[in-house]
């Protein structure tokens, strides 16, 4: 009889643990989803200032800041879905990167103090996201792997706890970068 | 770096001068180990032959003879080894960069060494010499020789037995880092406890508050274990490609490497078997070899900075 009891609480206190595991996982993820939220907001809010600098120096560049306002202003509206900011994002940093690549034309703006402060806040702000990104993906696989693997599956399944997707890079990040097509922008 | 140690002649002409000065503590350092020697000989012999006291007496005379030698030597000895750090280390080192220094007599403080912790262990015994000081480029260093050790202390029949053991006998790399960080990360080797470590806190202890920090680089988590007090951080800091500059360093020191990032510097523990800068006595300064690998360990240290590229200050700090 004692030992079916020593059993059953045997069996109780694992299942408290892997519950609790897995659900400090899951958490995990949640933290570290809101950490890339809180580096774009950061990235978000530098936009302002990067654009009135680069309006100051040149009338060429309108359609690109213009863009960059519009989709800075959907980014910081609050009623989008954590994909569609990752996909704002995407859209505005590849729209900034073409930016940074054509102030190569102004050596005014280059040479501006505010504009270069500016450009490695960026580079910051890109470095930071990418960790961000790599935390969250890293805490994305260590709760997919224990609802995965035996015996969080069988938690998992009871309790019904979806595998979730990693962040993948913009396709148009992961493409190779080729000579031809930057010059021909 | 285009001139080598033999056509370097400012350094040349520093050994030439120094070598005298080598020569002859080697002489009279050789003739003082004779006379020992021969007194030892004279005085054991003797008492073989039957006749201890007189032999012992005539032994007694060459043997504080070769003592005296060694002991009128002693200060020359010194001065050499001295001249030598100051004059030839500090030639090679201004040869590699201007800004290069070499102060013998300093080095890392044990506050700074537990400080860094590169090591969980806490000394009970430590040693350091010869700091050296400069910058590549935009990045300033120093680093300098440790031997650190912690005691034991064990009961045996006649009282108790103290015993040393090395947590680490090498050299502290410490650099600016080029980004700005505020939390701790620390990379360690993974040596069984380590990895048991790691493996306990993630798995065992996994409500949320372990430090460990899991990276994507298999070769770097097969190598390294890496601590952080906050997981972003320890990412914005441990970049793939700073995991690859990492372990590409790593392969080139015998032992494997710990580093830490703490307080905007960053710390590199190299475990070496050698004790570096030391004059030779019985080995000619002339000889390239002896004073090629002293340089070797200068320029591999001065060349960090560029193998982990900690010159690229785009990253908002200055």
């Amino acid at each position: 009889m004692i030992i079916v009891i020593i059993i059953i609480v045997v069996v109780v206190l694992i299942g408290i643990f892997f519950y609790n595991s897995l659900i400090a996982k899951k958490n995990q993820v949640t933290n570290a989803f809101s950490a890339i939220d809180v580096m774009l907001k950061k990235r978000f809010d530098l936009i302002p200032n990067l654009v009135e600098v680069v309006k100051q120096y040149t009338n060429y560049e309108q359609g690109t800041l213009t863009k960059i306002v519009e989709l800075r202003s959907r980014a910081a509206s609050g009623n989008i879905s954590n994909a569609e900011k990752a996909e704002l994002d995407a859209r505005l940093s590849s729209s900034v990167k073409g930016l940074m690549v054509n102030v190569e034309n102004y050596p005014d703006l280059k040479a501006n103090t505010n504009f270069i402060n500016l450009q490695t806040t960026w580079t910051e702000s890109e470095e930071q996201i990418a960790a961000a990104r790599r935390t969250y993906n890293s805490a994305v696989t260590d709760y997919n792997n224990s609802i995965m693997m035996f015996p969080g599956s069988l938690f998992a399944g009871m309790l019904n706890f979806q595998p979730i997707a990693v962040l993948e890079t913009a396709a148009e990040e992961r493409k190779n970068i080729s000579a031809k097509e930057l010059f021909n922008n | 770096m285009a001139q080598t140690v033999e056509t370097n002649v400012a350094l040349q002409n520093v050994l030439a001068t120094i070598e005298i000065e080598r020569k002859k503590i080697a002489s009279t350092q050789t003739k003082g180990y004779l006379f020992i020697v021969l007194g030892i000989v004279v005085g054991v012999g003797g008492s073989i032959l039957g006749f201890p006291i007189p032999a012992i007496i005539v032994g007694l005379i060459p043997f504080v003879y070769g003592g005296i030698l060694h002991y009128k030597i002693s200060a020359n000895l010194t001065a050499y080894k001295q001249a030598y750090k100051q004059d030839v280390v500090g030639a090679a080192l201004k040869f590699l960069d201007e800004s290069l220094t070499i102060q013998p007599s300093m080095g890392i403080q044990a506050q700074e060494f537990v400080y860094t912790q590169l090591f969980t262990q806490e000394p009970d015994r430590y040693n350091t010499e010869d700091l050296v000081n400069g910058s590549a480029g935009k990045t300033g260093f120093y680093f300098a020789e440790v031997h650190a050790e912690y005691k034991t202390v064990t009961q045996t029949k006649n009282g108790t037995r103290t015993e040393w053991h090395d947590i680490f006998k090498g050299i502290i790399f410490v650099a600016d880092f080029n980004k700005n960080f505020n939390g701790i990360t620390i990379v360690r080797p993974k040596d069984f406890g380590a990895a048991f470590g790691a493996w306990f806190s993630k798995n065992i202890f996994s409500f949320g508050g372990s430090d460990v920090v899991k990276l994507e680089n298999t070769d770097f988590e097969k190598t390294f274990v890496t601590h952080g007090s906050d997981q972003v951080e320890a990412r914005y800091i441990l970049t793939p490609a700073m995991m690859e500059r990492i372990l590409n360093l790593n392969h080139q020191s015998k032992y494997n490497i710990s580093l830490s990032f703490i307080g905007s510097r960053m710390h590199i523990a190299f475990p070496l078997q050698r004790n570096y800068f030391e004059a030779p006595v019985f080995k000619s300064l002339m000889d390239p070899s002896t004073v090629n690998e002293d340089i070797a360990v200068i320029k591999f240290m001065y060349d960090i900075v560029k193998e982990l590229d900690l010159n690229t200050r785009i990253w908002g700090k200055a």
